[in-house]
């Protein structure tokens, strides 16, 4: 759709087009090739350490050599318990915005809330947890904890891609549900609930992909270095996390095994992050491609 | 010839036929029950559950930093630059000024880069290689903040060391480093979200300019930019935020020195010296340590508590920027 | 399709919450104890191995941080929330005053604080140094390798934070117990995990730090430096840590609060056992009895 750029165009324009277009063009450049590098270098440095057993054995000699099972599983775990926390609060909050509240001052009100619990940096919530529930609630070291940063630091995510498909739904769909018959709950439970359930599975997805990257709520709240292999109960009990293990790993990188075991690491959470985030990507495509119908 | 329901006198209905579809488990025939349902009852319950965790946030940050607060008065805690936990010294400035520091870098390095990229790749591209380049941008916001670290102590500490040694750098571990390092982790992000604003510009906008005779970049400059600029403006400020807010990646390459405050301020030799933000002192061991001294336990979560409301003053201040209509 | 089983939904969801809390609250009882180990950076590898090899063996619970150094292990003994607390310092008054129960120190092993250089401030005739000299770069007066017989580089010191216990050693050696504060100055950084002192003074090419003489040996871009006493210059091996002439010895801690009972004394006496002593020694420190 770009004009011709050397047209019957006196100079000055057409020099301003061509040092504008060059500019930007370099900065594209820039920009990706720093992107790229990031992730040639994860791929080329960690590749070759992950295999089978990288990824099912037991860390030894204090990440110099084994593999990272259990981290893997004290991520999976976050990540599990994560989910399951903040799918029920994002849909409650959504909910209510769409259809409980109707002052838009209460509305914006709420968005706000959003926007705030958005900003708020993330070491803030390892030092709350630490000191709310690893001490003052004596629940000491917990994956539940974890877990609980982690799902109300990726709330907004989660409830905005929600709140988002509740507001899709055609009024029309609203207006047939109630002429059936249905009461207000059942119009949620029948129409809105299942009509929003792409937008909850993907925003969910999208904010489970940071959650499994993030260090700073995990460090004082849920993740020790060794000695873990699975959580037996909820009080005291610790996991293993695959970014707390990297960032261990990144202050001992000059023993070029463990620099070796910190880049596989670094691989291994990557492909994780980028398989939810391409996951939810990917079902947001399909779902626009069907509403396009 | 519907019937016209102005017209319908309203029916006496008997109140055994009325539904019972009211109130919790659909139990009532009184649709003033309704408020009672279950469903909503649950809403209401696990949206209380987050207003409730917010406010216990930032309270229980403000309560705990209350007696530093009380001791040394808030003023005198954020202009001190002296924080020595051993001689009982607490002052913030030095982070405070770190944090400020690596941020702004960040920004100045990031932002312009970040929308320069994003109209080249939103307007001058197109077709498969445009939503190529648009996946792996998206994709890349996605990487985790500690393999930035990593990336941060294995490549960019050297380039800082060697590489701006004859500015006077006499290691990697500087504010430099960690601004560098914030400002290629928050390029993503403002890429993607410049992007978005950029496309939320009407087609037809653009192709009424082109239908005028502006050549593509100046229809960039006097229609696109200008209609775009309340999207640009958050994607800078959401990209501020982020980088305001990063812990882990600053504190492997920040040099975590205390009580450094250069004098003049505005003397940009600090920046190829160690440093420490307040993100870099919060994510540091001196806070499992600090717990059993009420003192500097309290000093530790009024530096909470001071990054808390330094994020939310520049993110109003950058909203209301926003808010000016075009 | 997805009617139905949204209908359930809410089931489901009840049964799986409470299927949660139940196996949370069963749980917070569980048959075998936990301990907890927390503490200083040196201690950890033999602590990490000793944990490792009790879990294979009996099954035991442990877990290993290293949160906060050395005294992230004391506090965390104090408070209680760690079980075992690893030092490299010994604890102090101060520290005792503030704990609940007595904490008492049982010694597992012997180590040294080590002076270490990048590679090519070494070779280039930093070989050893005296007291004075050390306290004068630490505290900034002296800015140059060449003022203290090395070559014409900037000195960069990686000091330790504050709370780990190499630096407590470190200062009572070097400034005789009253550490002056170290007004930062521009080559001045600080470092925390033994890791991280090691990779930064490796990387760096003309620094200086402190750090555990085991982790120092055999490095190829780090060299110990040796301290110039009365009685010479003295580098920390085996001979002279045995013979105390190497005035940076120190005993590896670990701590409890009160007596040690149960699974705590298990691994306390484990540590000190033939098989704990060889865990010692292969990590590079001095056992305490030779596996007696």
């Amino acid at each position: 759709m770009s004009a011709p750029l050397l047209t019957h165009r006196p100079l000055r324009r057409r020099l301003l087009d061509a040092g504008f277009y060059a500019v930007t063009a370099l900065s594209a450049l820039i920009g990706v090739f720093f992107l790229a590098c990031i992730l040639v270098m994860v791929a080329s440095r960690g590749l070759s350490g992950v295999s089978w057993s990288f990824l099912t054995e037991d860390m030894s000699q204090s990440g110099a050599a084994g593999g990272i099972f259990y981290q893997l599983v004290g991520t999976l775990i976050l990540v599990a318990a994560t989910a399951v926390i903040v799918m029920p609060l994002a849909v409650s909050f959504a909910l209510l915005n769409s259809e409980y509240i109707k002052s838009r001052r209460l509305r914006a009100l709420s968005k706000s809330m959003l926007f705030l619990l958005n900003g708020v940096p993330s070491i803030l919530f390892g030092v709350f947890g630490y000191l709310l529930f690893v001490k003052a609630l004596g629940l000491g070291k917990s994956w539940l904890v974890g877990a609980l940063m982690l799902a109300f630091m990726i709330l907004p995510t989660v409830t905005v891609s929600v709140m988002e498909a509740i507001d899709r739904i055609p009024t029309l769909h609203r207006e047939a549900a109630m002429a059936l018959g249905l009461n207000p709950p059942k119009v949620i439970w029948s129409l809105v609930l299942p009509s929003s359930l792409q937008g909850l599975i993907t925003g969910t997805l999208l904010g489970l992909g940071r959650a499994a990257g993030e260090t700073a709520p995990i460090m004082f709240t849920a993740a020790v270095f060794s000695g873990v292999t699975v959580p037996d109960g909820v009080v005291d009990n610790p996991i293993l996390a695959i970014p707390y293990h990297i960032l261990n790993l990144a202050q001992d990188a000059s023993s070029p095994e463990v620099l070796r075991n910190a880049w596989s690491s670094a691989f291994v959470l990557l492909a994780l992050s980028l398989i939810l985030n391409t996951l939810a990507w990917f079902l947001r495509r399909r779902a626009e491609g069907r509403r396009a119908i | 010839m519907a019937p016209d329901p102005a017209a319908t006198p309203r029916q006496n209905v008997d109140p055994k036929d009325k539904p019972r579809i009211y109130g919790p488990f659909g139990l009532f025939r009184d649709p003033r029950l309704e408020f009672l349902s279950v469903t909503r009852l649950l809403a209401y319950a696990f949206s209380a559950v987050v207003m409730l965790f917010l406010a216990a946030l930032v309270l229980s940050l403000l309560l705990g930093s209350l007696p530093i607060f009380r001791e040394q008065g808030f003023w005198s805690f954020a202009t001190k630059p002296e924080w020595n936990y051993r001689r009982q010294l607490f002052g913030a400035a030095s982070m405070l000024y770190g944090t400020l520091v690596t941020s702004f870098v960040a920004l100045l390095l990031a932002g312009p880069l970040g929308i320069l990229s994003a109209t080249f790749i939103s307007e001058y591209l197109s077709g498969p290689l445009q939503s190529l380049i648009k996946q792996s941008v998206e994709l890349l916001a996605a990487v985790p903040s500690v393999v930035y670290g990593l990336l941060g102590v294995i490549t960019l500490r050297p380039l800082v060391h060697k590489g701006l040694g004859f500015l006077g750098a006499e290691t990697g571990d500087t504010l430099l480093t960690g601004s560098l390092l914030l400002a290629i982790m928050i390029l993503p992000t403002i890429m993607t979200l410049a992007d978005d604003a950029l496309r939320a510009v009407p087609k037809a906008t653009r192709e009424a300019a082109m239908a005028l005779g502006l050549t593509r970049r100046e229809s960039i400059w006097t229609v696109v930019w200008p209609r775009a600029r309340s999207g640009l403006i958050s994607a800078v400020l959401l990209g501020l935020g982020r980088a305001l807010g990063e812990t882990i990646a600053v504190f492997l390459v920040i040099g975590r020195s205390d009580s450094r405050l250069p004098k003049p301020l505005w003397d940009l030799s600090a920046l190829l010296a160690p440093g420490q933000t307040l993100t870099s002192k919060l994510g540091s061991p001196e806070l499992a340590i600090s717990y059993s001294d009420p003192q500097h336990w309290s000093a530790i979560l009024g530096l909470a508590f001071l990054l808390l409301v330094t994020v939310a003053v520049i993110m109003g201040l950058g909203l209301s920027l926003r808010r000016r209509p075009v | 399709m997805i009617h139905s089983l949204i209908r359930r939904l809410p089931l489901a969801l009840g049964a799986l919450s409470l299927a949660f809390l139940v196996s949370a609250c069963g749980g917070g009882s569980s048959s075998k104890s936990k301990v907890r180990i927390q503490g200083s950076t040196t201690v950890n590898p033999i602590m990490t191995e000793v944990a490792e090899l009790l879990r294979k063996r009996q099954g035991m619970k442990i877990t290993v941080d290293t949160q906060g150094g050395s005294s992230g292990g004391i506090s965390a003994v104090s408070d209680g929330s760690a079980d075992i607390g690893m030092s490299s310092k010994p604890v102090s008054e101060a520290d005792q005053k503030k704990a609940k129960r007595k904490i008492l120190a049982h010694v597992v092993g012997f180590d040294a604080v080590a002076l270490v250089v990048s590679t090519p401030i070494y070779e280039g005739g930093v070989k050893a140094l005296d007291r004075q000299q050390i306290a004068d770069i630490f505290t900034g007066k002296i800015k140059n390798w060449k003022q203290v017989g090395g070559p014409d580089k900037a000195i960069f010191v990686y000091n330790k934070e504050p709370g780990r216990g190499t630096r407590a050693i470190f200062e009572k050696f070097v400034f005789l117990g009253k550490a002056p504060a170290i007004k930062a100055f521009k080559n001045y950084a600080e470092v925390g995990a033994n890791e991280e002192t090691r990779q930064k003074i490796e990387s760096h090419g003309s620094a200086v730090g402190q750090l555990s003489a085991s982790w120092a040996e055999n490095r190829k871009d780090m060299k110990i430096v040796g301290l110039k006493t009365d009685k010479g210059i003295v580098i920390p091996d085996e001979k002279n840590l045995k013979s105390g002439r190497y005035p940076m010895a120190r005993k590896l801690f670990l701590l409890t609060a009160g007596e040690a009972k149960g699974a705590i004394k298990a691994i306390i006496d484990f540590t000190l056992s033939k098989d704990g002593q060889a865990i010692v020694r292969k990590v590079g420190y001095l056992p305490v009895n030779d596996g007696a």
